[in-house]
């Protein structure tokens, strides 16, 4: 064979390789989100990370000496290094610490409250288990603030905080509680550990009602105590879903912003995102740099969690034979017990909506007659003629709500959209070349979003959309939104797509059966209520969400929460509270209206 | 009539090789088995011949027309090599009925309604799976699955079938009648067969050839009782039978002497050289050691297994183990003497190789 000849074959070798290669549409699929994903969330933290070393007009320059655009280790050096007027301890110090405080004591709560109902849901004879489960995720589906607010509007009263008016507490009871049960760490970490305790009760439930009843029934064979067994045998199973649900609260917690925005910021208790969204404005070097703190520990936590899931410890604890697991007697015990449950679990989950629509009409704060309420927050009009604040008319009657309302649902949908089509692309991608370099990239740069914090991923955008002019208003929140809940959607998307043998796909290749009609005819409607879930977690999420849009928004009016955040700042209370009912009951039927017409539901995709 | 040829055909998944430089023809009309242990490449190769797969080197012909050639280029997707194909765990479309699930290939292919029908109905018909014809897979069992999963497959007529261990997850009893099915529907339908299975009595009651593989590499292709008889190496006589074969390490010396086992004999060939002054293995079948009182050697009985049919003997024989087989249920006491001897042929390996150097006969 001639030299030209050989060269010839190697060239069509090559040709018909990559056409190979091409023909597959789950190495398109992978090459597109590759490409995007590492523009979409590479390019943003380059972007950030050059803010950090970048001095910026106004403030930032005068306090530095420095012209403006130049760069400099100015940031770090005066973020951590400066002595005068404890301005470091105050600036980052404190609320580091502070961060570590409230994240891992919330950890801790979500784990026992959620890990201990998980437990008698699945393990005993528990009475009321069906109202218990179903009300359980209740305050993962509404917004984390709403449990913040509630306290907040609860506790309050004249001698602490900002110093406005009494809650029901001080005004009914006439108990006024300390300033540290009200406002700082403990119903920081309080509020937050029972918003993720949910996390806790789907992970931990999940192993326990799977786990093989043999395993249990072998050590009664042995004649082991109850106490013994679940100490010795049931702990140790469930001990890698309980790490893992803490790393999971731990970096949740950790991003918070509206809970200690809510109960930390009117005593100057600060975490780290709240104190980046304070510097933002003056200082947004030293900002960015809290970002990248944020970040570091999110990527920490899941390289941690990776560990931690992928170890021998991972206990495969799905077995064919599902055996019927002998349920623990409570005796006595049981009827107090599950009373004392369903107590905590109406305080947490329906008592807010009673709170929030009984603040929604009384006129003056702390008054709880009939002659102090009004529908007029709800329904009235020219109320500027009677109130000293507020706006003219009640929510429902005012187009700015309404426009806002707007504005929510159509970006909540756009991002559900976007971001569960591209999920189940990417799980797609992912299953098909499960093993493959190239798939386990995109899966990494998929589940990326998730580690920023939601605050640090809407400056991170911010300092991008900076350079890109045209990339403002709904095209940025869709996109952002899009790439945030993305996490989500591929994780649903990639777990349904591993539960389905390959071999489905490929009884319709043989009769050639084009890809996407495999995909509409074939895969979809097998794990449409997984697919879909991958759709109603980022409509949802997207719906409630705060901090990541805030930093984004053209206007606070743009969306109803960064409006409820506007009313709440400005102390229109009632306004606030009715916005907020309002928010509550749309994303409460988003997700029942989607339950019941596909059996879609949150806690498919909950956990990560 | 289509026939599958296999040139230098090698998959490579990164480092590992799948399979290595695999050279195969396959007539038509026969029904051909890969087997082999598992992730010794068989099912790879399936896929590779049916273009679920994309060899990394090699030539692959079907009827004549390349479909795949790694020089040139050539890779024609499945639905133009005109093959169906059975999996393993049927693949069964869940959200569709028995119905829909074979037509919806024939829609694809763009067939009229009635003619749909019509080929639908035989196809029930001629799998007896007619009353089931608006279920969904998960209200059928196993063997019913199995059926729809052979009528899809069949819908379109394809000349050549592939089959990847269809019959595993079947129970005992059903596999032995879906065998017997199999192989007529191997004649109804008058098409080329190609199975694979880890089961070689599925390989030897079923097919016209047997290829087996060990590690991507082809051991041996031959008529199932040819491969029994007269296997290519250790591996093959090893795999095929059960009871398996007994080895005996022994040195053949000057003119066919034979010692093996603490036992002397005379080895006669009756295909192959006797090499002089070798180690070797010598492979005995156990149905080929007989028990009976003229027998010329004598053994310890370690265990009797009886099955009704037949009776597995496992013999001591001064430190060395055999096991024979004897017709009928016969229980000897443990630790019981018995006389045996050797009947028919024994396959003579290289020690060192593992090649199959002489068939012949032991004579003591």
């Amino acid at each position: 064979m001639d030299q030209a000849q050989t060269r010839n074959f190697q060239a069509s070798r090559l040709k018909g390789r990559l056409q190979a290669w091409f023909s597959k549409p789950a190495n398109i699929i992978l090459l597109v989100f590759l490409i995007s994903l590492a523009v979409l969330t590479l390019y943003p933290l380059l972007s950030m990370l050059t803010e950090t070393v970048t001095i910026h007009t106004g403030r930032e320059a005068r306090a530095a000496k420095l012209t403006a655009g130049s760069l400099s280790l100015y940031h770090f050096e005066r973020l951590f290094a400066t002595a005068e007027n404890d301005y470091s301890w105050i600036q980052f110090y404190q609320p580091f610490l502070n961060t570590l405080i409230v994240s891992v004591a919330a950890s801790v709560i979500a784990i026992l409250f959620g890990g201990v109902v998980a437990f008698l849901v699945t393990r005993t004879n528990l009475k009321y288990k069906k109202f218990v489960s179903a009300v359980f995720t209740f305050p993962y589906i509404m917004p984390s603030w709403t449990l913040a607010l509630f306290w907040e509007t609860f506790f309050k009263n004249v001698n602490i905080g900002l110093k406005t008016s009494n809650g029901i507490m001080a005004s009914v009871f006439g108990v006024f509680m300390p300033e540290w049960f009200v406002y700082g760490a403990f119903p920081i970490a309080l509020v937050l550990g029972l918003h993720y305790a949910p996390f806790a009760y789907i992970l931990i439930g999940g192993i326990l009602r799977n786990m093989d009843a043999n395993l249990e029934e072998a050590a009664t064979i042995l004649k082991t105590s109850r106490a013994r067994i679940i100490w010795k045998i049931t702990l140790p199973i469930v001990k890698p879903a309980m790490l893992s649900t803490f790393l999971l609260v731990f970096a949740s917690s950790m991003s918070a912003y509206s809970v200690p925005v809510f109960l930390g910021s009117p005593v100057r208790y600060y975490v780290l995102s709240t104190k980046m969204k304070s510097l933002m404005d003056s200082y947004p070097g030293q900002a960015y740099i809290i970002v990248g703190v944020m970040i570091l520990f999110g990527v920490a936590i899941l390289l941690l969690n990776q560990k931690v899931t992928n170890s021998r410890k991972q206990f495969t604890t799905v077995t064919g034979k599902s055996g019927q697991i002998s349920k623990i007697s409570l005796g006595k015990a049981n009827r107090p017990l599950a009373i004392i449950l369903v107590i905590i679990l109406l305080l947490v989950a329906v008592v807010p909506l009673i709170t929030f629509a009984l603040e929604s009409v009384i006129i003056k704060a702390g008054d709880y007659s009939l002659s102090n309420m009004t529908l007029d927050f709800w329904i009235g009009t020219n109320l500027s003629e009677r109130l000293d604040q507020g706006d003219s008319t009640g929510i429902l009657l005012n187009p700015k709500v309404w426009n806002a309302l707007v504005y929510s649902l159509g970006l909540a949908v756009t991002c559900a959209l976007i971001a569960g089509t591209c999920g189940i692309l990417v799980g797609y991608g992912v299953a098909k070349r499960r093993g493959s370099k190239l798939a386990s990239w995109v899966n990494s740069l998929s589940f990326f979003p998730y580690l920023m914090p939601s605050l640090a991923f809407g400056a991170i955008y911010l300092a991008m959309s900076s350079r890109i002019p045209w990339l403002r208003g709904f095209l940025l929140l869709g996109l952002v939104g899009s790439v945030k809940y993305l996490p989500f959607a591929s994780r649903s998307g990639v777990n349904a797509m591993l539960q389905l043998s390959g071999e489905i796909e490929e009884a319709a290749v043989i009769t050639g059966v084009p890809w996407w009609k495999r995909m509409i005819r074939v895969i979809f409607p097998i794990q449409k209520s997984s697919f879909l879930s991958g759709y109603l977690l980022p409509m949802v999420s997207c719906m409630r969400e705060l901090s990541l849009f805030v930093l984004l928004v053209p206007t606070s009016n743009t969306i109803l929460t960064t409006m409820l955040m506007q009313y709440s700042e400005k102390g229109w209370a009632q306004f606030g509270n009715a916005i907020n009912l309002l928010i509550i009951i749309v994303v409460l039927l988003i997700n029942f209206i989607v339950n019941k017409l596909t059996g879609a539901s949150i806690d498919k995709g909950v956990g990560g | 009539m289509p026939e599958i040829i296999l040139k230098n055909v090698s998959k490579r998944f990164g480092k590992f090789v799948a399979v290595e430089s695999l050279n195969l023809e396959i007539e038509s009309n026969s029904f051909i088995t890969l087997l082999g242990p598992s992730g010794c490449g068989k099912t790879t190769t399936l896929r590779m011949i049916a273009g679920l797969e994309t060899p990394t080197e090699g030539i692959i012909t079907i009827d004549g027309k390349t479909v795949f050639d790694a020089d040139k280029g050539i890779n024609l997707p499945p639905i133009k090599r005109d093959v169906g194909f059975l999996f393993q765990n049927y693949a069964l479309w869940p959200h569709m009925t028995v119905y829909q699930n074979i037509a919806f290939g024939l829609e694809n292919l763009k067939w009229d309604k009635a003619r749909i029908r019509a080929r639908v109905t035989e196809l029930l018909e001629m799998l007896r799976i007619e009353p089931f014809e608006k279920r969904y897979p998960s209200e059928l069992s196993g063997g019913q699955q199995q059926r729809v999963a052979i009528a899809r497959t069949l819908a379109p007529g394809p000349k050549v079938l592939f089959m990847d261990e269809p019959l595993s997850n079947l129970d005992a009893k059903l596999r032995m009648e879906m065998r017997t099915e199999l192989k007529r529907l191997h004649r109804d339908t008058d098409s080329t067969f190609v199975y694979v299975t880890h089961d070689q009595l599925e390989a030897m009651t079923l097919s016209t050839r047997v290829c087996i593989m060990e590690n991507g590499l082809l051991q041996q292709y031959a008529p199932p009782l040819e491969m029994y008889n007269n296997p290519a190496n250790v591996f093959v006589a090893d795999f095929m039978g059960n009871p398996t074969i007994n080895f005996v390490e022994g040195h053949i010396g000057e003119g066919g002497q034979l010692s093996f086992g603490g036992m002397k004999a005379k080895f006669e060939s009756i295909a192959g050289v006797v090499p002089k002054n070798k180690d070797v293995k010598v492979g005995i079948r156990p149905e080929y050691i007989h028990i009976d009182e003229e027998g010329e050697l004598e053994a310890t009985v370690y265990s009797t297994l009886p099955s009704g049919m037949e009776t597995t003997v496992k013999l001591d024989v001064q430190g060395t183990p055999l096991t024979a087989v004897v017709f009928g249920d016969v229980d000897y006491p443990v630790d019981s003497k018995v006389r045996f001897s050797f009947h028919k042929a024994a396959v003579l390996f290289d020690k060192e190789t593992g090649k199959n150097i002489a068939k012949g006969r032991i004579l003591l």
